[in-house]
């Protein structure tokens, strides 16, 4: 056991704080999780991987808003571990990523978390340690809200979503690092050139792959780990998880996606969707048809199936190399039919902030060491005012202009946008921020290796914020990948151009070719994670540390230097 | 009517949505307009109310989330928003409760509605077709955060009845409630 009389120190500062704050309501709940090396079975393979009490996904952690929770966390693995409780605000200590808020799990031994839950909705918790996590080691939390919700339900169903691989999460890394397209099964041919060249004209069609080229990226780079197969709450496709409902009744579905690398479009054809709440904040209800959920992001929605018969839960990734599917049904045992996969999109170049058939005749060979921090992307807070909810044809100002990547549910069908989502309670007053920090977010394709602002991790300094400003993040994405960045620790307050009523998130996606803001109240005191979470480019260093200045309990900090990202 | 008692009858008349008479716009016309509300009851008389029942609208919920009436009956509701959007309390059948959440929906796209505030300025605005945005059914009443509304009813008839509020989202949220008849 180890600092143990740390957290001695600390539980008597939560109880002394409890007792004055919340002297009746005060519950403390004691859970127990192991770390265990455990078989998953997707239906088309079986593999070792790492799960929580003998099995992946880990438990359902169910908790409630004010209590005090104890988690007891034994590590059977022979290696080191960590447990993130993804979304949750807490004493920084407890965030559990090793090097920045700990030191980490030793093999045999238990660490025991301690801290006040202060918020409700739905959130998930992982390993934060090499590669655990693609391994397996996952498991959902759903706090339940100590005031009414905004919304009303029958029954409540977690649905974690996976991209469970045949290989290792080590041996994907190193491939990664050999091959960057080593898993990429969707590269265009010779006969796609071919018939190019018979569409377009052989210059075009040479002009368009030589500035693939030149990008060190190809066109169909939207998924670069493939080869995966999506579970949904641990069942693959054909082992169909199902949740059971009486015709009539409200279902609540907390999606979580637990991807590597993974985002999916999610539908349930024959039944709308209401989105009410958005990595575990309430967001006014929206009816939509399909959503897109990126890597680390949670979204609850309500259906209300009236019929007698089942319904396919279809969870396609982007990149259309794979789907998820479970389902929902009156008994156990039904199906219905399960769609076919959309074409696979085609990144254009408009996702590299260009569009290049306005540049006939550049010669781009010139184009090396291009200047891509004066692209323009997009700039979302000049927006204001517009609204995108009228627009009935499918523009979403969340990706870049005549990107392959915007989403379309298809003729008079809606799919959520960032746009959609708007704060059903203001979490903070709203204020202009303090200062603006711009986040380039960078790679190198051809060595993968992903960055901030062209720097790794390893070798750039931490990102020092004041206790009590509101910063302003910018988001330059500079690749043709999407980015689903995680801050620790704070909320980031994503700017739609709603102003007071912008939503609140853990994990924010930047589309290629666009600039996206945020704004975070600095109100955490202690060191903090912030990184891209797709697995292998956190991995390859798309990820900072922050460090909060100040504060009434900078007394805390302790001195952690080392910088080895551990994801 | 000088104007001092006119500018209070718009007042109260903007304020809680008349009682009058519908010509137009809201809730059921698309459904056949007066015809089918006799389905859902007719507009009844304050003094032969039987009973009064008082309404809480909050975020996005009603208290009490469902009512009992009898055949015949009429009732007097008194309805407070105590929440921190606008919110509806509308009389009707699933049907026209869908029909009137796409008519909520133009109110949104053409900011006659937002999300905390009713412009009613804007609702008075000629269409092009003669028409207004009004919302001035005697079934339904809609409020602004911290205002009070009042609806005397007639449920002269017993049916698959709901009260339910259109505002965009709030209905599949779950802000409605069943009309029971007790016998």
């Amino acid at each position: 056991m180890i600092n143990t009389k740390k957290f001695r120190r600390h539980s008597c500062i939560v109880a002394v704080f409890s007792l004055v704050i919340i002297p009746f309501t005060s519950i403390a709940d004691v859970y127990n999780l192991t770390v265990d090396k455990v078989i998953i079975d997707t239906g088309k393979f079986k593999k070792q991987g790492i799960g929580y009490n003998g099995a992946s996904p880990g438990p359902v952690l169910r908790m409630e808003e004010g209590e005090n929770v104890t988690i007891n966390v034994t590590n059977n693995l022979d290696e080191m571990t960590s447990i993130h409780w993804h979304g949750l605000i807490l004493p920084y200590q407890q965030d559990g990523v090793p090097t920045i808020s700990y030191d980490g799990i030793k093999p045999g031994e238990t660490f025991t978390y301690k801290f006040p839950i202060v918020q409700s909705g739905t959130y998930w918790f992982h390993s934060h340690s090499g590669f655990q996590e693609p391994d397996g080691a996952y498991g959902s939390i759903v706090i339940k809200s100590k005031k009414r919700e905004p919304f009303r339900y029958d029954r409540d169903y977690v649905v974690q979503l996976t991209d469970k691989h045949p290989h290792s999460g080590a041996r994907i890394m190193r491939n990664l690092k050999t091959m960057p397209d080593y898993y990429n099964r969707q590269q265009q041919t010779i006969t796609d050139f071919i018939s190019d060249s018979e569409a377009n004209g052989l210059g075009t069609t040479i002009n368009d792959r030589m500035a693939w080229g030149d990008m060190r990226m190809m066109p169909a780079d939207i998924e670069d780990v493939q080869g995966f197969t999506p579970l949904i709450n641990g069942k693959g496709p054909n082992q169909n998880w199902t949740g059971l409902f009486k015709p009539g009744e409200r279902v609540r579905l907390r999606f979580i996606n637990s991807s590597a690398m993974t985002y999916f479009d999610i539908r349930i054809p024959g039944l709308e969707m209401t989105v009410v709440s958005a990595d575990g904040n309430n967001v006014r209800p929206v009816k939509v048809d399909e959503f897109r959920i990126a890597v680390a992001e949670t979204f609850d929605v309500i259906v209300q199936p009236k019929d007698d018969k089942a319904y396919t839960i279809f969870a396609e990734s982007m990149g259309r190399s794979a789907f998820g599917r479970g389902t929902l049904a009156p008994r156990d045992g039904m199906v219905a039919v399960v769609p076919q996969l959309k074409k696979s999109p085609l990144l254009t170049m408009a996702d590299m902030g260009m569009d290049h058939s306005k540049m006939k005749g550049m010669d781009h060979s010139k184009m090396k060491g291009m200047d891509h921090s004066k692209m323009k992307g997009m700039d979302h807070s000049k927006m204001k005012g517009m609204d995108h909810s009228k627009m009935k044809s499918q523009v979403d100002p969340f990706y870049a202009p005549g990107s392959g990547l915007t989403p379309n549910a298809g003729k008079d069908k809606k799919f959520l946008s960032y746009q959609d989502l708007k704060a059903q309670k203001q979490l903070y007053k709203h204020r202009a921020p303090t200062r603006e920090i711009e986040l380039r977010l960078t790679g190198n394709m051809e060595r993968y290796i992903w960055s901030i602002n062209g720097k790794k991790y390893e070798d750039e300094e931490e990102i020092r914020l004041q206790y009590g400003e509101r910063v302003r993040f910018k988001f330059v994405n500079e690749t043709m990948m999407s980015h689903p960045m995680h801050l620790h620790g704070m909320w980031s307050i994503l700017d739609t151009g709603a102003g007071k009523w912008n939503p609140i998130k853990h994990t924010v996606s930047v589309a290629p070719g666009t600039t996206l803001y945020t704004e975070t109240e600095v109100d955490a005191p202690g060191q903090w994670a912030f990184h891209c979470h797709l697995s292998y480019h956190a991995a390859s260093g798309m990820f900072r540390k922050i460090v909060v200045v100040g504060g009434p309990k900078s007394a805390l900090l302790n001195s952690i230097t080392s910088k080895e990202p551990k994801v | 009517m000088n104007i001092l008692s006119k500018i209070t009858a718009i007042a109260i008349a903007s304020a809680t949505i008349t009682l009058g008479s519908s010509q137009a716009w809201s809730a059921g016309s698309h459904d056949g307009g007066h015809g089918a509300k006799k389905n859902i009851g007719i507009p009844g008389k304050a003094s032969e109310a039987m009973q009064t029942i008082e309404i809480k609208m909050l975020d996005n919920y009603y208290e009490p989330e469902s009512i009992s009436v009898k055949q015949g009956e009429t009732v007097r509701f008194i309805i407070k928003n105590d929440g921190e959007f606008v919110h509806e309390f509308n009389i009707g059948t699933a049907a026209m409760h869908t029909a009137h959440q796409e008519e909520m929906m133009t109110m949104f796209e053409h900011g006659v509605l937002e999300a905390d505030k009713i412009n009613y300025d804007m609702m008075k605005m000629d269409m092009g077709n003669g028409k207004t945005m009004e919302h001035n059914d005697p079934n339904s009443v809609l409020l602004e955060p911290g205002k009070s509304g009042e609806i005397v009813w007639k449920f002269n008839k017993a049916g698959k009845i709901e009260f339910a509020c259109n505002i965009p989202g709030h209905y599949d949220a779950g802000m409605m409630g069943k009309i029971k008849f007790k016998s």
